[in-house]
């Protein structure tokens, strides 16, 4: 099998986009991803779009082939790839597949989501969709009551506190602020989200024992990339190649309670030793990462299932600033899901797309990972039940 | 009117691993035979949390949902009727009962509905 | 304009005696100080130029808000509505959100509008709070009547303070079934739904209520809408 680079990339702000259509989103950050691997006037052999929420939410389907039409890409094959909340990067694997495999040479995936164009209560009904349509979803469960519920566990476990959570939410808040693409610009404070006797209504309990402010927006907004042979890359491209240098991706049950034990993470685990086999590499390799934080314990749990730290230490570890952008394992740092937002199938493509700035060294000071060199992106699925990783090199 | 409680659970019988909901295939040994078992006795809870932004559907300010385990080693999700989260413990023992969870195109839906004893 | 006292005594209605609302301080999620004060008749005006700019706005129901808003200022300026009050929420000066409202008689308050011009910090959830309080606790009344334009808003107030629905009561704003807060429910929820400390620092206070600054028109609807569309 080929390696396979990225030679381009795209993205649009995330937040809420009512003049755009999911169309519209989907075809800008197309068109910047091919313009920024230098064929814009060009096309392409494959197109894979991933996409949760079109059939339920602007009622729409084959978003793939109306893509390729609104881009001229015709002949190209095209694909739509629904994953929950893995969705865009499960169509990035399937490009990769088929560029690794030989039999198409350049790829686009691009990933979008226009989730605001209905209420919040129909946008928290679309997204519990993805629970288990006889024994979950009648009785109102939610994906915040699902983390809330693993929340409540990861907390007896592992002693996981209120302030870890609130260290990670202040963090990528922080972070979104300096990131141009993200929804949120706010910076949050210990004071206004905990210790002022106004927190009580400034962060009220979303989903005991989470917050207001420990769960990521409802967003639109979109991502793209542009997949070749790594042989290739530099014929195609000025572009600094970035290799994925591995991926894994695994699944665990649909329903919470059939997990032996709720608080482990096994397709997390297992999807992130995958990738690391595979590229040859460790998590100690890792200099800078995108973890899934739909919901801050998420970025946590993650960090710990994943190898960046033991069991029960990943919480400490975020209080103590070790995964700020100049900690020992930069998490986030593009503002994660927390502060860019949450177009459902958009974020799988963001996160890689925020690793290529980092490892092209593309980025302004205060968001640069110094001499960032390998990246690691988890987007998880449904509630854990399906997760994909990515290592990611520079190359050279 | 005491329902019957309306859930079905599978024990797999090559080895016994017991299922909620369905799977055609044992998740332990991937048999395709099963009993059909209903739970018994009083469940424990075994997680739960308080929602306040729920779903389209719901004119209630928040929902308690729980997982519970029956005695009989049966584990579901159920709605927790109770008018403070205080009163809950994890490994508490609790009621169950089927009743009315949600109204959809105005006909009651029903399911796990459980109290503090 | 000059006016002709003796026609004003006909036109204008007699008020009732509506005591100050004290000022108070709410500490916002990223630490800003937001002074929730009365406006004074005097800085409608200004107000008015916060307003403005929603009329164009057809998102979440902004143009109607804002269009119903500004009318009642004015009314409120020209001393053609009775009873009416107006809280405003100010950062460093600036006007972040306008609430208003009116007592119809000792009892009886009338919610009007809540107008967010600075969003995702809950400063409309900070000030229709706030007005709830001045009819309550400051006005002595026994309960207020609500309804909204927008159905979103409505739906959550409804469903967040437990609102007891009044079949066949019209609101005065008119359109959907009026819904009332009581002493009873005010209190049930004062705990998690009110907040604000008193009294201001003086220095806080004195600055609000010497400097009113509204944002330009086009920052107020970048505000408001977030981003524009187009390609980025």
């Amino acid at each position: 099998m080929r390696d396979v680079a990225i030679i381009g990339v795209g993205i649009i702000p995330f937040g809420r986009r009512d003049e755009d259509s999911l169309l519209d989103m989907l075809a800008y950050a197309s068109l910047k991803a091919l313009d920024d691997a230098g064929i814009g006037d060009q096309g392409v052999d494959a197109v894979y779009v991933a996409n949760m929420g079109a059939g339920i939410l602007q009622h729409q389907t084959s978003v793939a082939s109306a893509l390729v039409d609104r881009l001229s890409l015709m002949p190209a094959a095209a694909d739509a790839v629904e994953n929950g909340p893995a969705s865009g990067a499960s169509a990035i694997k399937n490009g990769l597949l088929a560029v690794a495999s030989g039999y198409y040479d350049t790829v686009l995936v691009a990933g979008g989501e226009k989730m605001r164009e209905v209420v919040g209560w129909k946008a928290t009904d679309f997204v519990a969709t993805m629970t288990h349509p006889e024994v979950e979803y009648p009785y109102g469960i939610t994906l915040p009551g699902m983390a809330g519920m693993f929340t409540r566990l990861y907390m007896e476990k592992y002693g996981l506190t209120q302030e870890q959570l609130m260290a990670v939410a202040i963090k990528n808040q922080k972070m979104g602020t300096l990131n141009p693409y993200a929804h949120v610009d706010m910076i949050i404070t210990r004071e206004g989200i905990q210790e002022s006797p106004d927190a009580v209504v400034n962060n009220p309990v979303a989903a005991d024992p989470l917050h207001f402010y420990d769960m990521c927006p409802v967003s639109d907004g979109a991502a793209a990339v542009i997949l070749c042979p790594a042989e290739k890359a530099k014929e195609i491209s000025q572009n600094t190649p970035v290799i994925i240098a591995g991926f894994g991706q695994a699944t665990d049950t649909h329903t919470l309670q059939e997990r032996e034990d709720p608080t482990n993470l096994k397709a997390v685990t297992l999807a992130a030793k995958q990738a690391f086999k595979m590229a040859n590499l460790t998590p100690n390799d890792v200099d800078v990462a995108e973890l899934h934080d739909a919901f801050t314990v998420l970025e946590i749990a993650e960090s710990e299932h994943v190898g960046f730290f033991k069991k029960g230490e990943g919480g400490k570890a975020a209080e103590k600033g070790e995964t700020t952008l100049t900690g020992k394992i930069p998490i986030n740092v593009s503002g994660g899901l927390k502060a860019r937002g949450h177009p459902v199938g958009a974020t799988g493509v963001a996160q890689v797309v925020e690793i290529v700035f980092q490892l092209r060294h593309a980025l302004d000071k205060n968001r640069q990972v110094k001499n960032a060199k390998v990246g690691f992106t988890l987007n998880f699925g449904g509630f854990g039940n399906n997760v994909v990783a990515f290592v990611l090199r520079r190359s050279e | 009117m005491k329902r019957e409680l309306r859930i079905t659970a599978y024990k797999c019988k090559a080895c016994g691993r017991i299922h909620y909901p369905y799977h055609d295939r044992c998740l332990s040994c991937q048999n395709r035979e099963f009993e059909s078992i209903k739970p018994e006795g009083d469940p424990r809870l075994l997680t739960y949390t308080q929602i306040f932004n729920l779903p389209w559907g719901f004119d209630v300010r928040f929902l308690v949902i729980g997982v519970v385990e029956f005695a009989n080693g049966v584990k579901s999700m159920g709605q927790i009727h109770v008018d403070s989260i205080d009163k809950l413990e994890l490994g508490m023992s609790l009621k169950a009962s089927w009743e009315p969870i949600r109204v959809v195109s105005g006909e009651d839906v029903f399911g796990l509905v459980l109290r503090p004893n | 304009m000059a006016l002709d006292m003796e026609l004003e005594s006909v036109l204008r209605a007699p008020a009732l005696e509506m005591p100050p609302y004290p000022a108070k301080v709410i500490t916002l999620a990223n630490s800003k100080k937001m002074v929730v004060r009365q406006a004074k008749r005097t800085e409608v005006p200004t107000l008015l130029g916060a307003v403005r700019p929603t009329l164009a706005i057809d998102k979440d129901f902004y143009d109607i808000v804002g269009a119903r808003l500004y009318a009642e200022l004015l009314g409120w300026n020209r001393h053609r509505v009775r009873n009416e009050y107006c809280l405003v929420g100010q950062i460093d000066g600036y006007v972040v959100g306008i609430v208003n409202g009116r007592m119809v008689d000792k009892a009886i308050g009338m919610s009007y509008h809540t107008m967010a011009i600075d969003r995702g910090l809950k400063i409309g959830t900070h000030l229709f709070a706030a007005k709830m309080e001045y009819h309550i606790e400051h006005l002595g009344q026994e309960e207020v009547w609500i309804t909204a334009e927008s159905p979103i808003g409505f739906r959550r107030w409804m469903i967040e303070y437990d609102l007891i629905q009044q079949e066949g009561v019209q609101h005065e704003l008119g359109g959907a079934t009026s819904y009332k807060l009581t002493r009873d429910l005010y209190f049930a929820s004062k705990s998690r739904l009110f907040a604000g400390q008193r009294p201001v620092p003086q220095d806080l206070l004195d600055y609000a209520l010497q400097n009113l600054f509204i944002a330009d028109g086009k920052a107020i609807k970048e505000k408001i809408c977030g981003t524009l569309g187009g390609q980025q």
